[in-house]
């Protein structure tokens, strides 16, 4: 009986219940909470030929939305932002295409930024100061589906090299995020550098140090991630001539006045004043060093700004590699592991398209370029 | 057993209820539409508040609460374009002026208004003369201390939660730092430039360096003292009361109309915030149609002792006119001298006031000078005295030139009513005889 009755109540209560929610759901819906999304532009708009371009060559291709217009709570409000320039977002517009999507489109195939391309980039016209570490966010990637370019207002476009370190490198350093988002990395990337990351004095650190240390930029020896991002986008957008120079940095040996300071500055030459080594020896930058090569091959340096007392050239000497890690060739491997994952888990040639994007940024002409917005009519 | 079916009954009934109640759903409809609708309606409306009549708005702008407020025009159009027009010092700053440079700017860049909470309106790509309050970058300090602000800039918001729309007034509020603000419709026919060159005459006719003080009189009779208003952070405190202790800071901003404070303040129980200029130079308050803000009375101000005025002799009239006329006359007869400055100031060593006449003869400048006491007869009415006392300079330029003598008596018969054009920055103070009001002198500060 008593058993029964538990029945019955259990019964009655899952009735009342089920009563109670099948009445809700009559519940007649309204319309969607969702803002009907109008694709129709206006072509009176003062923005219509910018918005056709991004409708047809972005939204239409590849479902991506191009955000020019910054939306304050689009972002992280724990920034002060500001919107990019209209001018400038249809050049980072047409740059994008022609450097990055294009790149691919030709490298990889149409269907892989279809497929694994973000659904959002933001321009942003501002950096994200992080004023507390004094450092800057140039770009971001969210979820495998948002890249934020910012510090847009910032672009001098015929400054090669501002380009390149600020929007180039940052498309396809947030694009690396993206991807290995998605997929993820060999875990053996993550161990030739273990230990020697620094995620709150990277920024104080020389580029010459991490080099020697096996990292392509200050920011990689930040943390695993970013040093993946790091090393595939130096990769592509550095010129023979800058790479070769990374490479060279990471030859070297540094040392400064004071190990133990993060801050202190590294050298990689010294001499002993009045070419005396029973002398404290005295670091010296790379600028104040000039080198002769002699007719059997030998390579002399010299300090630029002073002579001994017999009037002799003041000698300058390599600074040892202490460090115990051949830079060199920990950037290659990091290198070598980002080339095969791209080419086994994605089917990208990372070399051509290292090759694709060297050929487009040094040859592509801005005017030419806006046109593909301002000829829309 | 029956303990477990009072539970069971009493959970029917504790479950019907709930049900009911949350299947009561008749009460949610407060609104006619829904949500979506309503916000849609809401962003059509201001849309088209925005735009209509030409489209064009005077914005009240404050960055933060430390700044001084800064007038911006807007111009709204249907294509999603604004032009923004301003004239400030930071505009300068942006335009590679010196930062205490008030200088003009226009650009046309983008605006919208989405939908949040409610309509915001966005101005969504960058005006490098309005979006420079929410820059980031670092700005030049300008107190001593060289605060590195990079990564905060002025703080300044570029989003406003429309609040509020009423007799050709917006009301919005930032939407990240929260403060309220008004844009109030403008003639679609103003010119962008001309409007803004008249709010910073506006600004210069309201406070000038050369005029340490204003008042702000409240209805009551009483006086608060007003400082520092050429920075349009007026530190106030009340007259009598101790400065250090009691002043309070108060950041303003200067429209085409008048002044206001960036939030309402009470003095005295006496509420005010809002400041039209009247035709004498001095600020009403639109508030309460009685609060005024002015300098001190005007024989006050004439009185001060660390003043110089010079006289205007271009500006005169009656026997001041004649008098001055048959004195150049002499001076030019006497050897072809020139007057060239007359100037009423302090002499603290006399402990009186002296008039002194700049004789030009032969690259040397003489000064016969006279010394004489004020007397104020009532707010706006003064009365010299002459002591008797002179110059050495005086001795031989008074027996040459009569005319001169003669303008010192008649600075010592008459009473003379003051007035200048602006009782806010009386800079110019016209001095006429009260028995003969053509006869005047004009001085300037």
């Amino acid at each position: 009986m008593k058993k029964i009755q538990y029945y019955i109540s259990a019964f009655l209560l899952m009735a009342v219940a089920a009563m109670s929610l099948s009445s809700c759901s009559e519940d007649k819906l309204g319309p969607t909470i969702f803002p009907d999304v109008d694709e129709s532009l206006d072509p009176t708009s003062y923005t219509y030929q910018l918005d056709k371009f991004l409708k047809e060559n972005y939204l239409d291709k590849y479902n991506l939305t191009f955000l020019y217009k910054m939306p304050d709570v689009s972002t992280n409000m724990n920034y002060n932002l500001v919107p990019a320039t209209y001018e400038n977002s249809i050049d980072l517009a047409v740059l994008c295409k022609y450097l990055w999507f294009d790149v691919y489109d030709k490298v990889a195939g149409e269907e892989f930024l279809k497929s694994y391309g973000p659904r959002i980039i933001l321009l942003v016209g501002s950096p994200a100061y992080n004023p507390t570490s004094g450092t800057e966010i140039v770009g971001l990637a969210e979820g495998g589906i948002k890249v934020s370019l910012f510090k847009v207002n910032a672009m001098r476009i015929n400054d090669f090299n501002m380009m390149n370190e600020y929007y180039f490198k940052t498309m396809h350093h947030e694009f690396a995020h993206i991807l290995h988002q998605t997929k993820t990395y060999p875990n053996e990337f993550n161990t030739i550098s273990i230990g020697h990351y620094d995620s709150n004095n990277w920024q104080d650190r020389s580029e010459g140090q991490v080099a020697s240390l096996g990292f392509v930029t200050t920011y990689a020896s930040s943390e695993f991630r970013e040093d993946f991002a790091e090393t595939i986008a130096n990769y592509i957008v550095k010129t023979d001539e800058q790479w070769n120079r990374i490479l060279d940095l990471a030859s070297r040996g540094w040392a400064s006045g004071d190990e133990d300071d993060v801050t202190s500055q590294f050298f990689c030459y010294y001499y002993y004043p009045n070419n005396d080594v029973t002398q404290d020896l005295v670091y010296v930058s790379e600028w104040n060093v000039f080198t002769e090569v002699d007719e059997d091959g030998t390579v002399h340096k010299y300090w630029r700004n002073n002579k001994d007392s017999e009037g002799n050239r003041i000698i300058v000497y390599d600074v040892e590699d202490k460090d115990g890690i051949d830079g060199v060739e920990a950037i290659l491997q990091k290198v070598q592991i980002a080339r095969t994952w791209l080419k086994e888990a994605w089917g990208v040639d990372l070399d051509e398209l290292r090759e694709e994007v060297q050929y487009r940024q040094t040859h592509y002409d801005i005017n030419e370029l806006r046109k593909l917005v301002t000829d829309i009519h | 057993m029956k303990k477990f079916l009072n539970i069971s009954l009493l959970s029917l009934v504790a479950l019907a209820t709930l049900s009911l109640s949350s299947c009561k759903n008749e009460i949610d409809e407060i609104f006619d539409e829904d949500a979506v609708a309503r916000l849609d309606k809401a962003k059509a409306e201001y849309i088209d508040i925005l735009t209509s009549n030409g489209g064009k708005w005077q914005m009240q702008y404050y960055a933060n609460s430390n700044e001084p407020g800064y007038v911006y025009l807007m111009t709204f159009r249907n294509d999603g374009s604004v032009t923004i027009a301003g004239k400030n010092e930071w505009i300068g700053y942006v335009e590679g002026e010196s930062l205490k440079v008030p200088t003009y700017g226009s650009q046309t860049s983008l605006w919208e208004v989405v939908t949040d909470n409610g309509p915001v309106l966005s101005f969504n790509s960058f005006n490098k003369y309005f979006h420079l309050f929410a820059d980031p970058e670092d700005i030049p300090s300008l107190s001593d201390e060289d605060t590195d602000e990079t990564g905060y800039g002025h703080e300044g918001d570029y989003e406003f939660d429309l609040m509020k729309y009423s007799n050709d007034t917006l009301y919005i509020s930032g939407k990240k730092y929260g403060i309220d603000m008004i844009m109030v419709r403008v003639d679609a026919n103003v010119d962008d430039h001309v409007y803004m060159d008249e709010v910073v005459a506006m600004a210069d006719s309201f406070f000038n360096a050369k005029i340490p003080q204003v008042y702000i009189n409240l209805p009551n009779d009483t006086r608060w003292i007003v400082k520092n208003g050429a920075s349009s952070i007026l530190k106030m405190f009340r007259e009598g009361a101790d400065e250090i202790s009691t002043a309070e800071n108060h950041n303003v901003i200067i429209t085409h109309d008048g002044l206001s404070f960036m939030h309402p303040i009470t003095l005295d129980g006496y509420t005010i915030q809002n400041f039209i200029r009247q035709a004498d130079g001095s600020l009403l308050c639109r508030d309460d149609n009685t609060t005024t803000i002015t300098a001190d009375d005007l024989n006050k101000v004439f009185t001060i002792r660390t003043f110089t005025w010079k006289g205007d002799t271009t500006q005169m009239g009656g026997e001041f006119a004649d008098l001055f006329h048959g004195f150049k006359n002499e001076l030019n007869d006497y050897g072809k001298r020139k007057l060239t400055s007359v100037q009423l100031s302090y002499d603290n060593t006399k402990e009186c006031y002296a008039i002194a006449f700049g004789c030009l003869y032969q690259k040397r400048t003489f000064y016969p000078t006279y010394y004489l006491t004020a007397e104020f007869v009532n707010d706006n009415q003064i009365k010299f005295h002459y002591t008797g006392e002179f110059n050495d300079a005086a001795t031989i330029y008074g027996e040459k030139c009569p005319s001169m003598v003669g303008i010192v008596e008649l600075l010592n018969r008459a009473i003379f009513t003051l007035s200048t054009s602006s009782l806010l920055a009386p800079v110019d103070i016209k001095m006429s005889d009260s028995g003969n009001t053509g006869s005047y002198f004009m001085w300037r500060l």
